[in-house]
């Protein structure tokens, strides 16, 4: 079989449809699990009764279950006893809180070096412990917990292919089916192994770039 | 629960299969990785680019889309596969990248002055490699190995697209087949379960790499480098 530049260009439109869906997605998905990562460091942190202990629990489940099957629950499970989301945000909402435990553990870390002089500084000043935690301590912490959260972002871009399994017709959603029914297999891996080692080196450049802003209040 | 109950045997024979793919591409994974990892600190900067480029490919490519592109493109080479056969060596590539870092790792992680010392004594570089730096990268790279067979048998749902029958693919036969036999949706209860079952498996799994890690950290002084694999994420 050799590669057909003509079938390529014809199902470029598609590939395309799909191709924005994965970044819509994952963006969507980037975000909540952003602020959801946030509040439960922030839970953590503060030793909130009975929430604490939840979130910790959450962390060790999400982590250690496969992300299909979590996609599987979300999208086939829930809806079995009532509970339906559109598909599209079904999809969102499995990666978004796959990748917030993830995100809880890293910055969870990052607050862990905040050291303890500046918690006492910041009493001197009468800053309260919320106050501390959000003006003084998480600024800080999320610098260090940054690097690996930025890598929980880009795994989270590359499960977004996942979504496939359940329906949701994204760029391995478009480019499978169409070696389902077409069976012009090269152009479709081609496009996949080109645009996802595209993405991920993008979203690793905006990373690393990212960092390096982060760190200029700390070079002398 | 009676349905769970009543296809315990099934359930069982998919967790055989789900444990024996994890158990086979962990030591695919790290045959490949201990290859790939130790050729990775030669000197040679060729060799070590196209490590380099095997690493970044596969970790840059969605695992599931490696799968999909060994099941479905070996019949362009003129091979047959089978889909637990591609299921088994996508995981295993996948997992050898992996294990490659892991390795890699380890090996840095052991202080330069030690292979210095060696030369002194007038070993020849295998030797140094045996005896000096492998005995001491183990102790990073055997519960990080650990880690990575959690992350093996998670990832071997993703043979469930090929149509490898394991624990996944077999719990979504069982709820496919009650919704058409008896008219009602089990997929919740099946797949709370299914996620439990995982679980408890995995947590297994997790508890057994810090452990490793504490009974190997706590024969050195120095405190060896930890590699966390177990809390990337999987992709």
């Amino acid at each position: 079989m050799d590669f057909d530049p003509a079938y390529l260009v014809k199902q470029l439109p598609a590939l395309w449809r799909g191709l924005l869906l994965t970044i819509e997605i994952s963006g969507l998905a980037m975000a909540i699990a952003f602020v959801l990562g946030v509040a439960g460091a922030m839970a953590r942190h503060l030793k909130l009764k009975g929430i604490a202990p939840a979130v910790a629990f959450y962390v060790e489940f999400v982590r250690n279950t496969p992300l299909l099957v979590q996609m599987f629950f979300i999208v086939f499970g829930l809806p079995a006893i009532g509970l339906t989301l559109p598909l599209f945000w079904a999809g969102v909402v499995s990666l978004a809180l796959w990748a917030a435990a993830f995100h809880v553990e890293s910055l969870r870390g990052g607050l862990a070096t905040v050291n303890g002089g500046l918690e006492d500084a910041g009493q001197a000043l009468g800053l309260a412990r919320l106050p501390f935690l959000l003006i003084v301590a998480l600024p800080l912490g999320l610098r260090v917990a940054l690097p690996s959260m930025l890598n929980t972002c880009v795994s989270l871009l590359k499960n977004s292919a996942m979504l496939q399994a359940v329906g949701v017709m994204e760029l391995t959603f478009v480019a499978v089916d169409r070696m389902a029914s077409d069976f012009r297999m090269l152009e479709m891996f081609s496009v996949m192994l080109v645009v996802y080692v595209v993405l991920v080196f993008l979203l690793s450049a905006v990373a690393n770039r990212l960092e390096a802003v982060m760190q200029r209040p700390f070079r002398a | 629960m009676s349905l769970i109950l009543d296809n315990w045997l099934l359930f069982a024979r998919g967790l055989l299969a789900t444990l024996q793919i994890g158990i086979v591409t962990l030591i695919a994974s790290t045959i490949i990785g201990f290859v790939l990892g130790t050729l990775a600190t030669t000197r040679r900067r060729s060799v070590r680019l196209v490590v380099r480029g095997y690493v970044e490919l596969l970790r840059a490519v969605p695992l599931i889309v490696n799968i999909f592109f060994i099941f479905f493109g070996a019949p362009l080479l003129g091979l047959q596969m089978t889909p637990y056969m591609a299921a088994v060596v996508g995981l295993s590539l996948w997992g050898g990248a992996n294990g490659a870092e892991i390795v890699r790792g380890g090996l840095m992680g052991v202080p330069r002055h030690q292979a210095q010392s060696a030369r002194a004594l007038g070993m020849t570089e295998v030797e140094i490699f045996v005896y000096i730096l492998l005995p001491q990268a183990m102790r990073a790279i055997i519960p990080a190995l650990a880690g990575l067979l959690t992350l093996l048998v998670q990832s071997t749902t993703l043979g469930a697209l090929v149509g490898v029958p394991e624990f996944l693919q077999i719990s979504r036969l069982i709820v496919e087949r009650t919704t058409v036999m008896q008219g009602s949706d089990p997929a919740f209860a099946i797949y709370a379960f299914v996620l439990l079952v995982y679980f408890v498996l995995c947590s297994a799994l997790t508890a057994l790499s810090r452990r490793l890690e504490r009974m190997l950290a706590s024969g050195s002084a120095r405190k060896t480098p930890t590699m966390t694999v177990e809390a990337t994420a999987v992709s």
